[in-house]
């Protein structure tokens, strides 16, 4: 019959990764039970179907041009407490997701992409039209043909 | 879909696996299995990598790439194997009793791990911030692009640092080519590969160059951190990293044990530094501090030997150096580190002490919490295990282990040097990248660390005694 042989020095090695690790473990595993899968869900996911309809209307290359919710040179407030970390991080998301176009955060390109909060009228860039609402507040403007 | 992601991940590890074995100095050195796996699974991606960035300047991204490199497959399938046997291995008695008491404990921590990163992967299928807004929107750009992929480098892009070697997004491109389709399933591809490819490699590594329980022990200590699991699957680049840094380092032992017969290990170590310039640009400082850390302890070990490592490694790394040039000159920007170097703003920030001791005292604390999984940080089990084991003094004095231990040292000092001299906003930098900066070595670290201690076979394990001892049989 088999027994173990203890000594002290590898018995403390062990103990010591074998107690991390357990511990991670446990985490990991509570980590795996509790949580729900996103995928479809998630805010980027969410955030890129708000340009779904924006899409067929828009060259399939090329430069575009952008505006966008809020002004980052707004004052912070307790509900936005970074205006330009926001207005950043939603030009960001939506130059990710109308990749390959390159959106530019000016008008001199023939169209501009409005991106602004659902609900909202805002005014069309000088010398530009409205070509249409996409809903949620996704706006495109083209400049006239001359 | 799901086939044809399948068939992106075979192609570039069989093309690993077989490149591997074909150059594998099996006259020499034997040939442990997991190692070359795991080794090629990584190296292979990154071949992969490397080979679709000519392709794009060349064809642009066009799903003829996927034949192309099946044809590169067979071509090197078919290659007249290598007759020589491979030498035994050292450990071929299996020491059942270290590794019966760690193989389940680690088999448990790598399911909840790998359960772990699933469930992470579907909360946050693309990714961090920096994930998104640079490698897979890089890719995104580039596969959807068509003709116009080059827009993907364009100037007017800075925020997402188009400067960037574009390794991740090449793969990513890579399997969206195979799959026909920019599925979000092809990043998480490419962060299983390498989040599990460097916990191979470790554990392979060390199971082939020491014990197999002392691979499973560092396997652990990685599997348990919790910063390398939740980062790989934010789908950064610096998994991908660790790997290539893991990779030359574990390539420099190989070239140490069987360096005197043949120079492929430090050609291959080379190589796995230049996939590291071709991830991101911590490879640069990560292969200069290589070849400091090379040099330096040359001095030592004697300079004929180390001018032949150094040569080799040299010769591996040209090819990677050669792409990474061509690429800075011809799409990259200047990098926007870089492009904050005023002379003068640069001399203040250099003299400036409370940047030194801001810098400090963040290494201090992040080295300390690194891996903390609310029971404290790795670095306190790793010191009470490696104290406990011992310091191996053989392993310890090897030429390699003293070549990456300074090397290592080096990487940390420059990236101190690059914070105090070049981060505008210095807190928020050390707040968001020392972390990262820690994970790229972390696998290296363990692997140098566990290559050191005494193994538990030589310490004197638990273990199942199924025979008594002279001495108990004496009292009995």
């Amino acid at each position: 019959m088999s027994r173990l042989v203890f000594a002290p020095r590898p018995v403390i090695a062990l103990i010591a990764i074998f107690v991390y690790a357990a511990v991670s473990s446990v985490h990991w595993a509570r980590q795996a039970v509790g949580s729900h899968p996103r995928v479809g869900t998630d805010e980027i996911s969410v955030y890129e179907r708000r340009f779904d309809r924006l899409r067929p209307a828009l060259p399939r290359s090329g430069m575009v041009g952008y505006m966008g919710h809020p002004d980052p040179a707004a004052p912070a407030t307790r509900e936005m407490p970074s205006p330009a970390l926001l207005h950043f991080r939603r030009y960001l998301l939506a130059q990710y997701t109308l990749a390959p176009l390159l959106l530019v955060e000016n008008t001199s390109p023939e169209f501009v992409v409005g991106n602004f909060e659902a609900g909202t009228e805002p005014a069309a860039p000088p010398g530009f039209m409205r070509v249409g609402a996409f809903g949620d507040g996704v706006i495109l403007f083209q400049r006239p043909a001359p | 879909m799901i086939v044809a992601l399948a068939l992106s991940f075979g192609v570039s590890t069989a093309l690993g696996i077989l490149l591997l074995r074909r150059i594998w100095p099996v006259e020499a050195a034997p040939l442990p299995r997991l190692l070359v796996a795991a080794l090629g699974t990584g190296l292979g991606a990154g071949i992969s990598g490397a080979l679709l960035f000519p392709w794009l300047t060349l064809f642009g991204p066009t799903r003829a790439f996927p034949l192309a490199e099946a044809c590169l497959l067979a071509v090197v399938a078919i290659a007249r194997p290598r007759p020589a046997p491979a030498p035994p291995l050292e450990h071929r008695h299996p020491s059942a009793g270290p590794v019966r008491l760690v193989a389940p404990a680690f088999l448990v921590t790598l399911a909840a791990a790998a359960a772990a990163f699933v469930t992470m992967l579907r909360q946050e299928p693309h990714g961090g911030w920096d994930a998104w807004m640079n490698w897979n929107m890089r890719a995104r750009m580039i596969f959807l692009g068509g003709s116009g992929w080059r827009t993907a480098f364009s100037p007017e892009l800075p925020w997402s640092h188009p400067d960037y070697p574009v390794l991740v997004p090449s793969l990513v491109v890579r399997a969206w080519l195979y799959a026909g389709a920019a599925t979000l399933l092809g990043p998480a591809l490419v962060a299983a590969t390498f989040a599990f490819g460097t916990l191979a490699l470790l554990v392979g590594g060390l199971a082939a160059l020491r014990r197999p329980s002392q691979g499973l022990l560092a396997g652990m200590v990685l599997l348990g951190t919790p910063f390398f699991i939740r980062h790989a699957t934010s789908l950064y680049a610096d998994v991908p990293l660790s790997f290539f840094f893991l990779a030359t380092v574990v390539c420099l032992a190989l070239d140490d044990r069987y360096g005197t017969e043949t120079r492929r290990f430090a050609m291959l170590a080379g190589f796995a530094a230049g996939l590291a310039v071709w991830t991101k640009n911590e490879g640069q400082l990560f292969t200069l501090a290589v070849l400091g850390g090379l040099v330096l302890a040359g001095w030592r070990s004697g300079w004929p030997d180390a001018r032949r490592r150094l040569v080799a490694f040299g010769l591996g790394l040209l090819p990677l150096l050669v792409l990474v040039v061509s690429f800075k000159v011809s799409f990259a920007p200047p990098n926007d580190l870089l492009s904050t170097l005023g002379i003068h703003r640069t001399v203040g920030r250099v003299t400036d002490p409370t940047r030194y001791a801001m810098v400090l005292r963040a290494y201090i604390v992040h080295l300390l919490s690194f891996g903390d999984n609310g029971l404290g940080g790795a670095v306190w089990p790793l010191a009470v295990c490696c104290g406990a084991l011992g310091v191996s003094r053989p392993e310890s004095r090897r030429p390699w282990a003293r070549a990456v231990a300074i090397a290592l040292v080096l990487l940390l000092a420059g990236h101190f040097m690059v914070f105090v001299s070049m981060a505008d906003e210095l807190a928020r930098l050390l707040k968001s990248s020392l972390d990262r900066l820690l994970l790229q070595l972390w696998p290296s670290a363990l692997f140098l660390g566990f290559m050191a201690a005494r193994t538990l076979e030589e310490v004197g394990v638990p273990r199942p005694a199924t025979e008594p001892h002279p001495s108990h049989a004496l009292h009995s």
